[in-house]
């Protein structure tokens, strides 16, 4: 994408702002929007019609011409090729073209930068519609998918509670869970830290909880107070930690000092970055994203890498999960067709994102239950 | 005066002379007075809606069984996910950031005050005064940005990356403070200018400076008006929500150190309310209960500085 | 008018106490007003600070790297730059999904397309020039020796002076990518919202205020008169509520108690109720009415009161009703200062931010508002999001955004003012 830079391009903008917002001042800013949108309407109305008869034809090209002339073209892509081919299932291949109305879906900020690839990827492929996705935690998305009931796909880091599933029944719903990713819990610090490398589970618990400098955790280390920056806590990341490390318990690691909590892993990536003595842990595709700032400590000697996510050998290593309801499905179709997308695509994208591919059973039981809420 | 009266008088007369015009019912006339009615009740019902509103959810939240009013009014911890909800954790930080930023705005909105009303050139008022009202016209999410991209570096260049964390109370305090000075210098400019003009003269007359005229004789007579402002930025700057909540921190301790983080009550309701929102759980009833406490505050510094004025307004006008 | 003190006068010998004592305190009055204007510059300097801050947010230099090299993009080892159009779209639909390839071919298709056209998809969307690191205009002009070593340390990497504030940037949708993200969304959301809560607030603002400066002082029942003194202290107490509480009623108001309107869901305006909620545009504007509605009141009430009595009672004397002096006198004297105060409520709304937090505006959407039962996002809301994010790139996009924001309430507030200058004169 070329970008000019000439100083007469802000002039120009300057004074054609100057322009509509004098014209919204005398009170019609309500002109412009309503012509965009019959505009944004009558396009995806035409490609129903449009794709049915000639898109299925050139999709044949293309892939024709991909197969004739590929000969180096990126494993990934020949990975997703062949996962129908080995599994038992097979989705129906979605024309994002052909799909129109809005998805509304909020949860996991740790899923969130995944989910908000694959819509960027929907949309980019011809969606005409809209997806919000809002990162409010696993919790909260929960709550507006099962209490609420304003959500159709809640994202989460964590697997739906027995609580969650009751209250998601009584409002009619029947939650259907698809993986979509691992991801290994990063303990981060700022580069500008030199004395950690690593630490046993033992001194991860120490380091979020009691310990109030770092000399009490390892006397190796600095006396200097501890900088705790952990997700809020209703964020799955927050509950899985305090699952792995505490034994579910809450309350050392919210009785801790100086501690930041945030619902927004920004703002816990920036606070890290602030100090050598600022300790965290967020999802790995925001370590992944910040890479030259932050550093990623090993636990218990294993650094979280794809293999050791996938085997299990790195302590931190979780499920990432995307939930909606067969009902939902049924009754707009543009949410099964998004799940759909989004399972046949995602492992195109999820290493690029910074988390790591689920296996293929796992991403071929989520395509199963897929298919038997599409029928 | 006179004409006007006159000029009533004879409306009277011309209404009494042909009493059926006045007798006649107008429907259109009343219904308008009604509707006009109507709007000026809508402001009633605004307050009605937000005691109501803050009023119901603290009563849940207290009603809960997790927390009494007292653990809520004397705890230093706030942690609503293992039930410590000490208001002090919040409430201490706003102080914090709210002293800060007055002894930001005070002195130097006063000092702006006094210069624009007593020294400055006719010229230099109408520079300055306009630029006064731009800075008070940036949106606070523009200082928000300040204080996290300009102020918080600044401090950490002067003080060092180890003293002064990411997220700070001195930062943003600062920051509030430059976002109501110019509320502050020009509430007190108007209660210095209001100040009748032969006092001066008086103390002229008297040989004083103009320092001494302004310190000893105009600003005295001010007090009152200048008071308002004081109490108003207060109010203001512990209203005041973007800045700290991007430049101050997003966790509740209990701390004095300007340089630590620290989230204040505003703070803390728009992290919550903007991520977790569990709609009838004790999170979300707290932050009403932080609502609650803030409108009191807010409303009761608001109520004495409008008493306050008044006084000044009857003394002078 | 002299000030200093008159020394010939008797009481007053004529010696070097006085003359010291009297020195000494034109000394301190210097001094002090000295202090006085240094504040003064002060204050001044913290609004160049607040300026030059976002202004070398908005510009500098990048560092830009291709994910594919173009060389690399060679068939038989002709270069990109000389292939024909069919080997581009070879190329094309080799790097990129089958799907994207079905929309652009959707959009316009290949056999249609120009060489040139398909060759800067090539560039666009195979070469993919990402940036690696930005650097603030200040970096840039004073520190060029950083930029440089951290340029050798990239040897594909090319160098570029950008604004990031440019044409694309505003009518491009919100992206994660943050080179590629726009701020349109956040302006039709601004715009949209602004527009419901003038709408609102105008109308119902102006009839109190018309209400308590017309009616109000003539009603007789004692009652009511009471009841009309509490409207005022309420307004003018209102106006010092924090707008943060504002946020809070309309969450549960309008987005809770209110959801079937809010939501659209009763006048069937969405496509399914099941997923409909009250976090709208309409809740929005109309929790930004609230929130404004004692300003207009306020500043309208001021208006109608510098209109001349003498006015009022010409109409009534020539047989006006009350209404008919009120809308054919009062009013149009009135309305320049009360569309003054408008402008300023409106601009107050525009850079609110707290309010719209709490009431839930969308963290990430892309496409416009098209009703006021959208999911909306806002300027102002999008500049938090981007403030709070830890790359260097998403702080040169607030920066732009902000300069938006500032060149929007500055239109706004400059309209207001010559609309006061050129009315102003003439009403009075």
């Amino acid at each position: 994408m070329k970008y000019k830079t000439k100083s007469r391009h802000i002039f120009i903008l300057m004074s054609l702002l100057l322009i509509t917002s004098l014209v919204a001042a005398c009170g019609g800013p309500a002109t412009p929007a309503p012509q965009a949108e019959p505009a944004k309407m009558e396009e995806p109305a035409q490609t129903e019609e449009s794709t049915q008869t000639e898109e299925p034809a050139r999709v044949e090209e293309s892939a024709q011409t991909e197969e004739a002339t590929t000969e180096e073209t990126t494993e990934t892509a020949s990975a997703t090729d062949s996962t129908p081919d080995s599994g038992s299932v097979e989705l129906p291949e979605v024309d994002p073209l052909a799909v129109t109305g809005d998805i509304i879906s909020a949860g996991s900020s740790t899923v969130f930068p995944l989910s908000e690839r694959m819509a960027e990827r929907f949309q980019d492929e011809g969606y005409g519609g809209n997806i919000t996705i809002d990162s409010i935690g696993s919790g909260a998305g929960f709550e507006r998918f099962c209490v609420a009931g304003e959500s159709d796909i809640s994202n989460a880091s964590r697997p739906i509670k027995d609580s969650e599933v009751e209250s998601c029944q009584s409002i009619g719903r029947e939650p259907v869970e698809f993986r979509v990713g691992t991801d290994a819990l990063a303990i981060a610090v700022s580069q500008e830290n030199d004395f950690v490398e690593s630490v046993t589970l033992e001194e991860l618990a120490m380091i979020f909880s009691t310990a109030e400098t770092w000399a009490d955790v390892n006397p190796d280390w600095p006396a200097e107070p501890i900088q705790r920056f952990i997700p809020g806590t209703d964020s799955g990341t927050f509950d899985y930690f305090v699952e792995e490390v505490f034994d579910k318990d809450e309350e050392p690691i919210l009785s801790a000092g100086n501690l930041q909590l945030s619902e927004d892993d920004n703002v816990l990536v920036r606070g890290i970055q602030g100090s050598p003595y600022a300790i965290g842990f967020f999802g790995y595709a925001y370590y992944n994203e910040n890479q030259d700032t932050l550093t990623v400590l090993s636990i218990e000697g294993v650094a979280p890498t794809g293999e050791s996510a996938e085997d299990g050998s790195y302590p931190l290593a979780r499920p990432l999960f995307i939930y909606s309801t067969a009902g939902i499905i049924a009754e707009k179709p543009q949410v099964g067709a998004f799940i759909n997308f989004y399972l046949t695509y995602v492992n195109e994208e999820v290493i690029d994102v910074g988390y790591f591919p689920a296996s293929e059973d796992t991403l071929s039981v989520a395509e199963a239950s897929l298919l038997a809420a599409l029928k | 005066m006179t004409v006007s009266a006159s000029t009533r008088t004879i409306a009277k007369t011309a209404a009494a002379a042909k009493s059926d015009l006045h007798k006649r019912l107008r429907l259109g006339e009343s219904f308008i007075e009604a509707f006009l009615f109507f709007c000026g009740a809508v402001s009633i019902l605004t307050t009605l809606g937000i005691v109501f509103v803050l009023g119901k959810e603290s009563l849940l939240f207290f009603t809960s069984g997790e927390v009494t009013l007292w653990e809520f009014i004397s705890g230093t911890e706030w942690q609503p996910a293992i039930g410590r909800f000490g208001i002090w954790a919040l409430l201490n930080s706003t102080l914090m950031v709210t002293a800060i930023a007055m002894l930001v705005a005070l002195p130097l909105g006063l000092a702006v005050a006094i210069y624009l009303s007593e020294y400055a050139s006719l010229r230099a008022r109408s520079i300055l005064k306009p630029v006064l009202e731009v800075l008070a016209g940036v949106p606070t999410v523009v200082y928000g940005y300040f204080a996290l991209t300009f102020m918080t570096p600044f401090l950490r260049s002067i003080f060092g990356d180890e003293i002064v964390q990411i997220y700070n109370t001195a930062a943003a305090g600062i920051v509030i403070g430059i976002l109501v000075l110019p509320l502050v210098s020009s509430m007190s400019e108007d209660a210095l200018h209001a100040v009748p003009y032969a006092l001066r003269e008086a103390a002229y007359g008297l040989g004083a400076t103009k320092l001494e005229t302004a310190i000893k004789v105009v600003l005295p007579a001010a007090t009152y008006g200048v008071a308002a402002a004081f109490i108003v930025a207060i109010s203001r700057a512990i209203g005041e929500t973007m800045i700290v909540a991007i430049a101050a921190g997003a966790g509740p301790s209990f701390t004095f150190n300007p340089f630590e983080s620290a989230e204040t009550m505003t703070g803390h309701i728009v992290r919550i309310s903007g991520g977790d929102l569990s709609y009838d759980s004790i999170d979300y009833n707290s932050i009403f209960a932080i609502g609650l406490m803030l409108f009191v505050m807010t409303l009761t510094l608001n109520i004495i500085s409008r008493h306050v004025v008044k006084h000044f307004r009857e003394e002078y006008e | 008018m002299s000030v200093k003190p008159d020394s010939s006068v008797a009481s007053y010998p004529e010696d070097d106490g006085l003359q010291s004592f009297v020195k000494r305190r034109h000394r301190q009055g210097l001094t002090w007003r000295i202090v006085f204007q240094a504040a003064t510059i002060v204050a001044i300097l913290a609004l160049l600070a607040l300026l030059y801050n976002i202004i070398i947010g908005s510009f500098g230099y990048v560092a830009l790297q291709n994910k594919i090299e173009p060389e690399s993009l060679h068939v038989d080892g002709m270069p990109l730059e000389e292939l024909s159009k069919e080997q581009l779209v070879i190329i094309l639909s080799e790097h990129i999904s089958k799907g994207l390839m079905r929309r652009l071919e959707h959009d316009q298709p290949f056999t249609e397309r120009t060489r040139q056209d398909v060759y800067n998809l090539v560039i666009e969307r195979v070469v993919e020039q990402r940036v690696v690191k930005s650097w603030s205009l200040t970096v840039s002009f004073f520190k060029r020796d950083e930029i440089e070593t951290f340029m050798a340390g990239l040897p594909q990497g090319k160098l570029e002076f950008r604004s990031w504030l440019h044409w694309n940037f505003l009518i491009t949708p919100q992206s994660s990518t943050p080179e590629l993200a726009g701020i349109r969304t956040a302006i039709f959301g601004t715009l949209w919202v602004i527009f419901i809560t003038v709408a609102v607030a105008f109308p119902l603002g102006v009839g109190a205020a018309i209400y308590l400066e017309e009616y109000a002082a003539h009603v007789g029942n004692p009652w009511l008169r009471r009841l009309n003194a509490i409207i005022q202290t309420n307004i003018n107490n209102l106006a010092g509520v924090p707008s943060i509480i504002y946020g809070m009623l309309g969450l549960v108001i309008f987005v809770r108690v209110m959801e079937p309107l809010t939501s659209g869901a009763f006048l069937g305006a969405v496509e399914d109720a099941t997923t409909a909620n009250g976090r709208t545009i309409l809740s929005a504007g109309l929790t930004l009415a609230i929130l404004i509605l004692p300003l207009i009141i306020i500043n309208a009430q001021e208006a109608i009161r510098a209109v001349p009595n003498s006015l009022r009672q010409a109409g009534m004397g020539l047989g006006a009703t009350k209404w008919q002096t009120i809308w054919h006198h009062v009013l149009p004297n009135a309305i320049p200062g009360i569309l003054t105060g408008n402008i300023l409520a409106m601009s107050r709304a525009i850079g609110e931010t707290a309010p719209l937090v709490v009431i839930g505006a969308s963290t990430f959407i892309t496409v416009d508002p098209n009703g006021p039962f959208s999911k909306f996002t806002t300027l102002p809301i999008q500049i938090y999001q981007w403030t709070a994010r830890p790359q260097d790139e998403f702080r040169n996009i607030a920066a732009a955004a902000i300069i938006v924001l500032l060149v929007l309430l500055l239109t706004l507030n400059a309209s207001a003012v010559l609309l006061r200058n050129r009315y102003g004169k003439k009403s009075l």
